[in-house]
């Protein structure tokens, strides 16, 4: 499989996870967003090796942060410290059971909170409400089906490429 | 001995991963200082976002074909009835507006009478939020109108009830708005009842503004209706902004503790205006004024929120300092901007000027 057909179910992934971040929601949802695009890059990092660098992190983090309007090299930032964080321990990751591997996700999507936080706060914004912590906990329950969805996609792209 | 230099291998496979870990942290806290020092990086930003572009089209196309097929089901009695209720409010307004017609005509001839700069006349453009959700803490929004609709930075944004913000990138279809809400945001207002001026600071959050310049004796009470003062040539004065939530006069401060509630919209509004002044035929001298107005709010625009709102600063300690100076003497004030002074000190009575100096 030659390079570029690796990559492109990783960037139609990608953008499909930018577009649920910016959709609209009501306002009782909006604190429940899961960090999309954290969760697609997690998947990647786990089943391809080495596709997915620090630096492409980066740039899409910094994608992101100018899609949002959020200060340029916030989600740059928070992703590239998850990247790390799931390349550093991809053995380990992998071969956890399912229900492991969501609370592994918990542990790092809490861990990206806990960035933005201090980003929050050395700007000198107001503190989040409580609310602020629901989104790590959406995103882990969605990451089982995240998985088996991405995995489906990905067996599926595979086969048409070959 | 394999083993080892496998263990060595990977070790500083490691170490690459990290220092390459480092590197990008840092590059990412570098970007955010400059980006929230306003230096270099909104230039980017505005020609980036053009880029993304597409992806806001992509989000909120369905959101419009949603409301659309909602439209097409929407039954003809409750439509009727919608009509009915626009008509009424129509008329109720028109027949507010013609007294207001009738007064603006009269303020304009009191001001040939004394000399004094004309109120300047304002085009409204319309404009609809994008449907796409920003990222909570940056206390902008997008709007559908751009540089082809000939939307400029630094336009004052309003909605039905209040002022809502201004705009700051324009790109080609889509604009940013800056919320008054924003930490870094100040807007020059004045208190409706009493004309005392200040600065109103956004808090971060969309329901409080802070106003940390009214002194402890003025006169100030809950429910007051603030306006825009005018003052920094950002925006046109009288809009209203919000209304006074609370005041707490501590003992032994020099200002009181103000927080207001401002009334548009803030995080829930769909349709806003944008206002725009018209450049107007009168008198040589107030032609100059006007085109010095444009090119400095020009320059203002470019140079970020933080360095206008620290200025705007500056003015409002000047305004709030009590009988410093006689009123419209544009030589008194040497950092405020002269042509703005005589405008907006004709706009206020000046006896409840003086009712309010402690």
């Amino acid at each position: 499989m030659s390079q570029r057909d690796r990559l492109l179910p990783v960037l139609i992934t990608l953008v499909i996870a930018m577009v649920l971040t910016v959709v609209p929601l009501p306002a009782l949802l909006l604190p429940m967003r899961p960090y999309w695009v954290a969760l697609v890059l997690i998947f990647w990092c786990l089943e391809t090796q080495g596709l997915i660098s620090l630096g492409s992190a980066f740039l899409i983090g910094l994608s992101l942060d100018i899609l949002t309007g959020s200060l340029l090299g916030m989600h740059a930032l928070s992703l590239v410290i998850l990247v790390y964080l799931v390349t550093r321990f991809r053995a380990r990751l992998r071969f956890f059971p399912p229900w492991q591997q969501a609370l592994s996700v918990l542990a790092l999507l809490l861990n990206d909170r806990i960035i933005v936080l201090w980003i929050i706060s050395l700007r000198g914004d107001t503190f989040p409400l409580a609310t602020f912590w629901l989104s790590p906990i959406v995103g882990t329950v969605l990451w089982p089906w995240i998985f088996l969805l991405l995995d489906r996609y990905r067996s599926l792209a595979r086969h048409r490429s070959v | 001995m394999p083993s080892n230099s496998k263990v060595g291998a990977k070790l500083s496979e490691q170490a690459t991963l990290t220092a390459r870990l480092m590197l990008y942290v840092l590059m990412a806290i570098v970007l955010m200082a400059m980006d929230h020092r306003g230096q270099y990086v909104p230039r980017v930003r505005a020609v980036a976002v053009t880029v993304m572009e597409p992806v806001y089209h992509l989000v909120e196309w369905p959101v419009l074909a949603l409301r659309e097929v909602y439209g097409f089901f929407q039954g003809t009695q409750s439509l009727r009835r919608d009509n009915e209720k626009l008509q009424a409010r129509l008329l109720e307004q028109k027949g507010a507006l013609q007294r207001l017609d009738a007064m603006t005509q009269e303020n304009t001839r009191l001001r040939a009478l004394v000399d004094g700069a004309a109120g300047q006349q304002f085009e409204f453009q319309f404009a609809e939020m994008v449907e796409v959700d920003l990222d909570p803490f940056s206390h902008k929004v997008m709007i559908n109108a751009g540089s082809k609709r000939g939307i400029e930075a630094g336009q004052a944004v309003i909605d039905g009830s209040g002022v809502m913000g201004q705009v700051e990138d324009v790109h080609l279809h889509l604009a940013a708005v800056r919320l008054i809400s924003d930490p870094n945001h100040a807007l020059p207002v004045q208190i409706n009842r009493t004309g005392l001026r200040t600065v109103a600071f956004g808090t971060g959050n969309t329901s409080a503004l802070s106003l940390p310049t009214v002194p402890r004796e003025a006169d100030v009470r809950v429910g007051d209706l603030l306006v825009t003062s005018g003052l920094g040539d950002r925006f046109p004065n009288g809009y209203p902004v919000a209304t006074v939530a609370s005041i707490d006069r501590q003992e032994g401060q020099t200002f009181a503790t103000v927080q207001a509630t401002p009334l548009a919209a803030l995080d829930r509004g769909r349709e806003v205006l944008l206002i725009k002044a018209l450049p107007q035929p009168l008198p040589m001298e107030d032609t100059g004024a006007e085109s010095a107005d444009s090119n400095l709010a020009d320059e203002e625009g470019d140079g970020g929120t933080e360095e206008g709102s620290e200025e705007l600063a500056d003015e409002a300690g000047d305004e709030s300092a009590p009988g410093a100076e006689p009123e419209g003497d544009p030589e008194a004030k040497p950092q405020a901007d002269p042509q703005a002074e005589p405008e907006s000190s004709d706009a206020e009575p000046s006896t409840s000027e003086e009712g309010q100096q402690p």
